[in-house]
């Protein structure tokens, strides 16, 4: 019985002195790839910095992330490096990536920036600026062919912390079928948008107008902001301070308040996937948002109104100049990655970007930056909306959600109160009220 | 009685061999309580100091020059002021109530439901401690789905019935705490169920069967030899749960986020967002600090009503 | 733990007695109770086995649908759940052996100390339960950050272990207070050591105890979520976190995260199912005894 004992302890004893050294020991990335035996492929010029490098991209889980899975094969076959892709949600993106960058543990050298990060990665030096690679390599990056309003991706105060990625427009997504037969035009202002909603309502049939996001948290506070950059309102007044409670962001809130009455009424929950349902399952008529969600309702596996579908331009208030909210993602390089990292990475993005992938990357539920893929007579052969999206970029506003450093206090802010009013806790000036004193209070 | 000397040197004897043996005994315990209590101060003390001490800071995480600034006890003014922290509380408290008041009276009712040992309880027993098992961010995650107010299962059976969803059980400001209190209820009822079967176990069956013998109804003799008999078990069980209920995390992360509005928003979950989205650090300290007087106090008292109990 | 049996059994089964009506409602009740507790793990499974908008229709299938294997196969094949099931398996079980190693002595020591002092360490530890963990996770991430162990495993396992151990030396003192002292009191007797007293008669009597805190731990440390949202690497990444993966901005795919929440859920079933006695006993050790 003793010795049983005694070989148990020692097991123990030994177990934890084997598990603190593996426990101690730093994940230690995959080995790099060995040399091919046979005549490696050739690499193109200016990926071997990137040969034998092993990366991590982090990457949101919208639709492009199925343009990386496809992309990533060709490129690590390209330029002999392993890039490994880590899929994140929305909130446990920032989440992580705010650890990586505090914690300075470099786990992610590429990540997927959001736009409106792009003031508070900006300030607190996250990301590499990519301005000295930008002059460097200017030859090869046809800089002027991306269009203007995409420079938006991860600039701040001048110099760009990420590069532009993929560019989304918020276009107004409507079901042609539904509208032809009721007699209603496509709605051309926001008035047209609540009279459609309104008379395409139909709750015992479970059909609807507008399908909105209303969930607590970043959904609600994006959808809120795109109707007060459609209406003519500001998140910030002219000295760039917050200035949620004004006459006329209230009546906006009401506006918006008001479109839900003709949305499906779990709607105040709603997150992105979850609005995308409503829509690709039929129940609802119109939808705002983002451009690159349009491909996919072509897709018979997830859409049940294939063929149904068009876009429009996004419908401002009547008598306003027409602009359209511009959003998307930038790609960035963590600033604390070794200088081997960060030019493989740079390698990576160049690559990316370059006018034909961009092609592939469209391909593959990507969304554009460049001119000439939005104009390729292929591309719009196959995506007839290409134009309607190149006249939401040019028109487009990347700034109606401020990009500065604390827009994740005014997203939460906003994202509590106008959720509150939306399920009629309090009123529309009660909740701006709260959102801004909760802003103040929290300012830094 | 005059003690001779020999008396007194042999009682001193027998005084210093007990110390020797004291410190002997002692000392072995010593040496095995020791390296948990070094690595608990080591890992624990220190963070739990850190946090102590940067309450009374103004920390920035995020701070690229990671500055800390001397600000006193304004942290805590502050809590004491913020309307978000004092319907955080009012929400915690609310919500530890409903959950501790229900899961005790089902998982009292589920105890004498189940108390036989035919095989069938027993079979149903043991599936009944599923629940308690598993990660209650899967649990939130599943119920989040059940809930759904267009495509899950639980309103479409109640709209079939006519009861009006309106936005769905999570996200109706009157219906969502009660909806993620049942949440909780699904999961720990089983845990509260197993405590008091082991209680009534261990009960004597000489005071029912005088009561029998007395007369007494089944109900009369549950209200006052059953439900007094328990009572140590009761504030045992009563104490676990609200130690727990107050630290609840995963399942409104995974539901409700705290919301619609603030009306589940807990206050620890209100921490994590002080310290994880404005990256706070001396107020999420404050408040982390708040919390856990109330939680200390809160087990005081039930461990003071435990003693008095088994004196 | 049977009802004690006296000589009066008949009168108890006579005092016991139900009419036939109260059975049958009892019996219906324990139906409808365990349809409750049951039917959220059976539309986890079921969903599972849906693929695409199967998994949401209205109204929802509950036994005849479309049965098809391939969440599974997307999990497996996109997915890095091997990955995250290892690295549940290496925290769970460093936790387990660690809180052991450190807590099942300690519970030892505070049942048979008579020493005051370490009697009431155990109301210590008892605290350290109380805290919110959010208070202990900040600065432990700032400790970890310095120490450059972001990331590890060792990170995880360590504050993990910081409340399982504590929670171990609640149910172990319990537990060995139960033990009757004879068998030791006899070794020492015979010219053993305290530690051998534990080591050779006390341990082994309590094994039952020991495998009771195992598996309380074990889930513990494999449900966890908020210290390893903060403290993993993509590489150390566990299960829970996984699962978070599985929503996207593109559509509600209850499919593939009901997979994944299958695998998350595969210790609370063996555990549950197969290993009840020892649950049982863990939940009402604490309990009993207080």
């Amino acid at each position: 019985m003793y010795h049983k004992f005694c070989r148990l302890c020692h097991s123990i004893v030994i177990a934890i002195l084997v598990l603190s050294i593996v426990g101690c020991a730093a994940p230690v990335a995959a080995p790099s790839p060995a040399p091919a035996a046979e005549a490696p492929a050739p690499i193109a010029a200016g990926l071997e910095a990137c040969q034998g490098q092993n990366l991590v991209l982090a990457s949101m889980t919208d639709q492009y992330v199925a343009a990386f899975r496809a992309l990533i094969p060709q490129f690590e076959e390209a330029s002999g490096a392993r890039l490994t892709l880590d899929e994140l949600g929305y909130v446990d993106l920032y989440q992580k990536l705010i650890a990586d960058f505090v914690g300075q543990t470099a786990n992610y050298d590429l990540m997927t920036v959001d736009i409106v990060w792009s003031g508070e990665f900006g300030q607190n030096q996250y990301t590499l600026p990519l301005d000295d690679f930008m002059a460097r390599d200017e030859a090869e990056l046809q800089l002027d062919d991306i269009l203007p309003v995409a420079w938006t991706l991860g600039e701040w105060q001048g110099a760009h912390v990420a590069y532009p990625l993929a560019g989304y427009a918020n276009v107004l997504n409507y079901r042609k079928d539904v509208l032809e037969e009721a007699g209603i035009e496509p709605p051309a202002t926001q008035e047209e948008l609540l009279a459609a909603a309104q008379a395409l309502t139909d709750p015992d049939a479970g059909f609807y107008g507008m399908a909105l996001l209303g969930a607590k948290g970043p959904a609600v506070a994006q959808d809120y902001m795109v109707w007060v950059q459609q209406h003519g309102g500001r998140i910030l007044d002219d000295e760039g301070k917050p200035a949620l409670n004004t006459p006329e962001n209230a009546e906006i809130l009401k506006f918006f308040g008001e479109l839900f009455n003709y949305a499906p009424p779990g709607s105040a929950d709603y997150w992105w996937d979850q609005r995308e349902t409503a829509f690709r399952s039929g129940n609802v008529a119109m939808m705002e948002g983002w451009s690159i969600a349009r491909a996919g309702y072509e897709n018979p596996e997830i859409s049940s109104v294939v063929g149904k579908v068009d876009i429009a331009v996004a419908p401002v208030k009547a008598g306003l100049e027409p602009k359209f909210g511009f959003g998307g993602w930038g790609i960035g390089i963590n600033a604390d990655s070794t200088p081997q990292e960060q030019e493989c990475a740079w390698q990576f993005i160049k690559w990316l970007t370059s006018p034909e992938i961009q092609k592939e990357w469209l391909r593959n539920d990507g969304a554009p930056i460049r001119r000439s893929t939005m104009t390729d007579p292929e591309i719009v052969a196959q995506y007839p909306w290409m134009p309607v999206l190149l006249e939401s970029f040019e028109k487009g506003d990347g700034d109606y959600r401020p990009r500065i450093p604390q827009y994740s206090i005014i997203q939460d802010a906003l994202g509590t109160h106008v959720n509150a009013f939306i399920v009629g806790q309090v009123t529309a000036e009660e909740a701006l009220d709260a959102a801004q004193k909760q802003v103040e209070d929290n300012w830094q | 009685m005059v003690t001779t000397d020999h008396q007194i040197s042999t009682q001193e004897n027998r005084w210093l061999a007990r110390v020797r043996r004291f410190r002997s005994r002692e000392g072995a315990y010593w040496v095995m309580l020791a390296p948990l209590l070094v690595f608990v101060v080591a890992v624990a003390i220190y963070p739990l100091l850190f946090s102590f001490r940067i309450s009374f800071f103004k920390y920035r995480l995020t701070d690229p020059n990671q500055v800390q600034t001397f600000v006193g006890v304004d942290n805590y003014l502050r809590a004491l002021q913020d309307p978000t922290v004092l319907t955080a509380l009012r929400v915690t408290l609310i919500y530890v109530a409903g959950t501790v008041i229900v899961e005790l009276l089902l998982g009292l009712a589920l105890a004498l439901l189940l108390a036989s040992e035919m095989r069938t309880t027993r079979f149903v027993r043991s599936f009944l401690l599923v629940p308690m098992a598993l990660p209650p961010l899967v649990v939130g995650l599943v119920w989040k789905s059940l809930y759904n107010a267009d495509f899950g299962v639980i309103p479409y059976y109640l709209k079939q019935m006519g009861v009006s969803v309106g936005r769905g059980p999570l996200a109706e400001p009157a219906w969502a705490m009660p909806a993620v209190i049942l949440i909780d209820v699904w999961q720990w009822t089983p845990l509260l169920m197993i405590i008091f079967l082991a209680g009534l176990k261990s009960l004597p069956t000489e005071p029912y069967e005088a009561a029998y013998a007395d007369g007494a109804t089944r109900w009369s003799r549950f209200i006052h030899i059953t439900l007094p008999l328990l009572k140590p078990t009761i504030l045992v069980a009563l104490l676990l749960r609200t130690m727990q209920s107050f630290k609840v995390f995963d399942t409104i992360y995974a539901t409700t986020g705290g919301g619609p509005g603030s009306t589940t928003t807990v206050l620890n979950f209100h921490i994590y967002t002080v310290g994880m989205t404005f990256f706070d650090m001396g107020y999420a300290a404050s408040l982390a600090n708040v919390l856990l007087v109330i939680i200390a106090i809160l087990s005081a008292l039930y461990i003071m009503l435990l003693e008095r109990q088994q004196l | 733990m049977i009802f004690r049996r006296s000589r009066h059994s008949d009168e108890i089964s006579v005092m016991n007695r139900r009419s036939a009506l109260e059975r049958v409602v009892l019996t219906i009740v324990t139906i409808l109770v365990v349809l409750f507790f049951m039917l959220p793990i059976f539309w986890l499974v079921t969903t599972s086995f849906k693929f695409g908008r199967e998994a949401f229709a209205i109204p929802p299938r509950w036994l005849f649908f479309e049965f098809t294997l391939r969440n599974f196969q997307e999990v497996l094949a996109t997915t890095k759940i091997s990955q995250y099931l290892l690295n549940s398996i290496i925290v769970s079980t460093g936790a387990t052996i660690l809180s052991l190693a450190l807590g099942v002595p300690a519970g030892y020591a505070i049942a048979r100390s008579q020493s005051r002092i370490l009697n009431s360490s155990a109301y210590f530890f008892l605290i350290l339960l109380m805290v919110p963990p959010i208070a202990m996770l900040i600065p432990f991430y700032l400790i970890m950050r310095d120490l450059r162990l972001l990331g590890t495993y060792a990170s995880l396992i360590i504050l993990d272990t910081v409340f399982d151990a504590a929670f171990v030396v609640w149910m172990m003192r319990s537990y060995f207070a139960d033990v009757p002292k004879e068998m030791e009191e006899a070794a020492l007797v015979d010219g053993a050591s305290r530690f051998a007293a534990f080591w050779r008669v006390a341990l082994p009597l309590s094994i039952p105890g020991v495998v009771a805190a195992a598996i309380y731990v074990i889930i513990f440390s494999w449900n966890d979520f908020l210290f390893a949202l903060m403290l993993t690497s993509p590489e150390t990444k566990t299960i829970p976190l996984g699962i978070l993966a599985s929503f996207s901005a593109v559509e509600i795919n209850w499919g593939k995260m009901a997979v994944m929440c299958l695998f998350a859920i595969i210790p609370a079933l063996v555990i549950a199912l197969f290993l009840n006695r020892y649950f049982v006993q863990g939940a009402t050790m604490g309990a009993t005894k207080g």
